[in-house]
This record gives structure tokens, sequence and C-alpha cells, in this order.
């Protein structure tokens, strides 16, 4: 039972459940002791470490732990414990208890060792997360969170399919690499994987809801769900020359999404798309140093990008908006939320001695050592087109562009602060001591980020494009514009959808239904008196009380004798 | 942005094109390694390109009011 207990998912679901029996006051509190636990548990568990179920004929194994889940499993509890002190002024139930559910069901999938356990807590991420959504309480939510919804069952479905069909062909169940094939069962699964790591045009849901959560609720979903689809991508299909060129274009996508949204949250949102490109490209490379490298990038991925979402979330909370149209000029007044997004800024952009340089580096020389160079060239690209979108955009048009911003402020309360600094504290510490970092990774490898070549690569890069950033950047001014992307389709196609789908079914069966109740009238009335057919001047009610006795007794004998024959023939 | 910063970030130029011709002169392990300050050429080319095409989607094909799904 405690066994059970200590695997980190079900500790974070089991506290979610306990965090409803708590008053108000303790609950932020208790909240932050549960990662805590679960990184104590995580650094006691040996490699190699094991937990056994059953479930019907199948053999479970609840929890497994090597280097690559003890990676993943850390930096989330980690995040989830930051994101939970970035939230501790927080004093909503649903909010709270959703959001440990949502980081246990994620370390559930990192620890899961066969397919049934992770599609479990799979599914436990996808209903938690939509609360996050919903929990705003605006048509506007209640829309986009039943999209996110819709995505994430449908994916989860396809996910699940393809780990029956692939139990029924292969006999396995286990998380494990499986060989490039496209099958239907590894097809399947991929599909499901694809729609949680956002891979183009599968990414609708994260550019549709991550702007429109909850304050606190997309700097969680920011940390967990595409996450997770790096690690089971990595565990399941490194090596899948297809992720190279999705993660490449998944790379530029989010990009241009950058730098043409305007919408701090929108912005964010779409260079997660970007980032996680670099990740998905990396797994198709395949190599150990590209191994390493998208387990190293989703890892300070975490770091700062939930830096920058925090630093801009503090700017909402306190101005009340994340329209950068109506912001500007914060340099004076919140300088310090302005210095920790530089730092989240810079690391993202892999300036050097920042957590970015010693992962970005990694993924981008693979590709090139890999035989890749055309992709390393657009990987390239994407790195010129973060520094310009959320290392010099948003905070330029945010904090600065105006003298000073005129509207009212609410003070930022001193978690959020100290959130923060954990967050930018780890982007320097990771930057100047990478080797923290890759002690940690799974496969041997000898890579140095910090040789001449790779300084003057970015030193170069991020200064030209600054140049050009400041020569261009009345282009990029903000203004109040929707953009269009994938999500037309079903969000435009909606009435179309629903008058296909759902308009002229209920029609179809509501006049097949009125046919049917027609029919049976018609019979009825017809059928009443059958000697009306031949006798037309009969009575036209044939009510049985006008039978005569004798009749009754006829009749009742020929009833009686049809039951006697059924009863004797079916017997 | 004052004078001074752009002396500043000149000077980190020099320094990286000094650096480039003389540790790095015989660098090769890319093609494009033989091209003078490609980096620089490829981050001033490219963030041009970036900013004049996003502008062209954006305005042709992607933005619309703001109001458009509501």
């Amino acid at each position: 039972m405690i066994e059970f207990l200590a695997i980190p998912g079900v500790l974070l679901i089991a506290g979610a459940a306990l965090l409803t029996l708590f008053p108000e006051r303790v609950r932020p509190a208790l909240f932050l002791v549960f990662p805590v636990i679960a990184i104590a548990i995580i650094f006691s568990r040996p490699d190699g470490y094991s937990v056994a179920g059953a479930l019907l004929q199948y053999d479970l194994v609840l929890m497994q732990t090597d280097t690559l889940s003890n990676l993943f499993g850390f930096i989330f509890a980690g995040g989830a414990l930051v994101a939970g002190i970035y939230a501790y002024h927080l004093r909503e139930l649903g909010q709270q208890v959703c959001a440990l559910a949502y980081a246990g069901g994620a370390l559930g999938v990192i620890y899961a060792g066969d397919l049934l356990t992770l599609i479990i807590y799979w599914e436990i991420m996808a209903v938690a997360s939509t609360w996050l959504i919903w929990a705003k309480r605006t048509p506007e939510t209640n829309g986009a969170g039943m999209r996110y919804l819709i995505y994430h069952v449908l994916g989860g479905g396809l996910l699940f399919a393809g780990i029956l069909w692939h139990s029924v062909t292969t006999g396995s169940i286990a998380v494990e690499s499986i060989p490039a094939e496209y099958t239907p069962a590894n097809v399947l699964m991929l599909l499901g994987v694809a729609v949680n790591a956002a891979i183009i045009p599968l990414h609708t849901w994260l550019s549709d809801a991550y702007p429109k959560a909850t304050m606190t609720g997309t700097i969680f979903m920011s940390i967990f769900t595409t996450k997770t689809a790096v690690y089971v991508l990595i565990r399941m299909f490194a090596g899948w020359e297809l992720l190279i060129f999705f993660g490449a274009a998944m790379a530029l996508y989010g990009i241009y999404y950058a730098i043409i949204c305007k919408d701090m949250r929108e912005i964010l949102s779409y260079h997660i798309i970007s980032q996680v490109g670099y990740m998905v490209c990396a797994i198709g490379v395949g190599t150990d140093l590209a191994l390493n490298g998208a387990a190293a990038h989703a890892y300070n991925n975490i770091l700062y990008k939930s830096l920058m979402f925090m630093a801009v979330t503090a700017v909402m909370y306190s101005a009340g908006t994340s329209k950068m149209f109506h912001l500007g000029g914060l340099y004076k007044k919140m300088p310090w939320v302005l210095t920790l997004y530089v730092i989240g800024g810079l690391s993202i952009s892999g300036i050097p001695l920042f957590a970015g340089f010693v992962s970005k580096g990694m993924v981008i020389d693979a590709a090139g050592y890999g035989g890749h160079e055309t992709i390393m060239l657009v990987l390239l690209v994407a790195s010129v087109g973060t520094w310009l979108s959320v290392g010099l955009k948003l905070p330029y048009f945010t904090w600065f562009n105006k003298s000073d911003y005129e509207g009212e402020l609410k003070p930022v309360p001193v978690n959020m602060y100290i959130a923060m600094g954990i967050l930018a504290f780890a982007c320097i510490f990771y930057g100047i001591f990478p080797n923290a970092l890759y002690a940690w990774l799974p496969h041997a490898m000898d890579y140095e980020p910090y040789t001449v070549y790779h300084v003057v690569e970015i030193t170069q890069i991020a200064l030209l494009t600054f140049v050009v950033f400041w020569w261009m950047k009345k282009k990029l001014a903000p203004e109040l514009t929707a953009v269009l992307d994938f999500d037309w389709f079903y969000r435009k196609a909606a009435p179309a959808t629903r008058l296909i789908f759902v308009q002229n079914v209920n029609s179809f069966f509501a006049r097949v239904e009125d046919g049917i109740q027609y029919s049976a009238r018609y019979f009825a009335r017809k059928f009443q008196n059958p000697m009306r057919w031949l006798n037309p001047f009969s009575d036209e009610k044939n009510e049985a009380s006008t039978y005569s006795p004798s009749m009754e007794v006829v009749m009742s004998f020929i009833l009686f004798g049809f039951l006697v024959f059924a009863v004797v023939y079916f017997t | 942005m004052k004078t001074i910063h752009w002396i500043i970030l000149g000077i980190i130029f020099v320094i990286t094109l000094v650096l480039e011709f003389t540790v790095l002169a015989g660098y090769d392990s890319h093609w494009w390694n033989a091209i003078p300050a490609f980096y620089a050429i490829f981050g001033f080319v490219m963030c041009l390109a970036l900013i004049f095409s996003a502008k062209f989607i954006a305005k042709k094909i992607l933005n619309r009011d703001i109001n458009y799904y509501d």
C-alpha cells in the first residue's frame, strides 16, 4: 500500500483528493507538500526500481525508473512546486485540485512502465487540465475548453486504439522503443501522441486554449502536456525520420505566429509549438546527442518558458490585460518583472551564459552532424525568430515603446516574485554550469557548449537580429487583430458541421418517428374492425362489450389453443 | 538605445569577427563555414525575411477583426 502511494503520480492525485478536505487557509501550503514529497521519492528510488500490478490478464508496471524518467519526473515535480508557489495567492478549490491532479497525471505518464497505465494517466491529464480553462467561466472559455477537451478525447482515443491494436499484434504493452514501421497500430499511437505534442496541424488546441485559460492555469499547462508527449516520443518513437521534418516545420510555424500575434500569452503559446518543434526534430534525428538534446531542451524549456509565462501573467494580473496594444511603458513601474522576463527571454533565445544555450545548441548540432544540414539552417532561422519575437518584440512593446504606462496597476503578490526568482536562478545556474544538467542525461555523450565557434555563431546572429529589429520595429507594432489558424476549419465550420452532423441527423430521426407514429395510427384505425373491409355497413367501432358470450368463449378457446400449441411446439 | 549601447554592441561584434578570422580560421564542419561572417549575414537577412514574410502572410491571409469568432 505504501509502495503504491509512493508512486509520484498516485501521490499527487491522492493529494488532490485530500486537498478538498482542508480549509481554504492551509490549502495553498498543503498543495506544495505533495510535489516536495514526490521529489524526495524520486531521489530515493534507485535506477531500475519498479512497482508491479495487475489488471485482468495484463501484468502492469505501475512505476519504473531510469535516468530519463527521473530527469522528467524531477522537473515536473519541481515545476508543479514552483507553479504552486506562483499560485499561492489563489483561493479556488477547483483550480487547485485540478492543477495537482494534472501534475499527478503528467508524473504518472513519466513513470508508467506499460501502455495501459500510461493511457489512464494520459486521460486524467486531459480532464484535469480542461478545468483550468473552464474555471474562468466566460462564454469564450466555455467554448475553448470544450474544443480542448474534444481534441484531447480524440487524441486519447487514437492512442488507446493504437495501444490495443499494438498489444493484440505484438502481445506487448511495455512502454518501449518501437521500430519505425508505419503499421496501423504504430500510426494510431503516433497520432495520439502527436496531438499532445502539438505537432502541426494538430496543434490548434494549444494556441486556442492556452491564451484563454486562467492566469495560473496557463502556467501549469505550459509545463506538462506537450512535455509529457515529448517524453513519450523519446521513449517510443526515437529515430522516426518523419519527425525531423515535422519538428522543423513546427519550429518555423510557431515562430511565424509568434511574430504575427499581438497578445502576450498568444505569442508565448505559439512559441511553445516552436520550442517543441526543436525537441520533435531531435527525436527524429535519434542519435545519442540528439535524444540528450531533446531531453535537456525539454528540461530547460520548462524552466524558462514557465518563467516567461509567469512574468507575462504578472503583467496581466497587474494591468488586467494581455494585449500589447494596451500596454507599453511599464519599465518604470514593473522593473523586476521586466528583469525576470528578460532572463527567460535570453535563455530561450540561446544567449551564452543562459540555460537555452546549453541545450538548444545540442539539438541544432545534432541535426547538423546527423547529416541534416538544411534542417540545421531551418532551426537557426527559428532561433532568429525566437530572439526576434519573444526575446525582443514582446518585452519591447510591453515594457518600453511608450514613455510611461498610464493605467491602474494592481500590486504583484510576493509569491509570484519568489516563483519567478527560483526559475530565473535556475536559468542562469544551468547556463553557467551545464554539467549539472548533462550529468542527468540518459545517454553518454561528448559535447562542449562553450566553444569559440558556438559563442561566435550565436553572438553574431543575435547582434544582427537585434539591429534589424531596432530598424524595423515599427512593422511589428501591436494592433488589435484576431489571427486565423487551422482551428478556423472547425470553429468557422461549426455551424455547417452542426447542420450536417446534428441538425440534419435530428430532423431525419424526427421525420422517421413521425412516419412511424402516423402509420401506427393508420393501422390501428384500419384494424380496429376488419369486418368493415367486407361489410362497409357494419359497426364503425368494434367494442368488445357488444360481443355475445358465445363469441367470447369461442375466441378464448382459439387463443388458448394457440398458447398450448406454442408451449408444446417451442419447448 | 543610447550611442554608448551601440558602441558596446559594435565592439562585441568586432570581437566575434576577430575570433572568427583568427581562432576559427581553419574551422570547417559545414559548407557555409567558408563564407566570412556567415552567421552575421544569416541573422541579418533571415530577420528581415521573417519580418517581411510574416507581415505579408498576416496581411494577406491571417489577420481578421478582433471579434471574428464571436
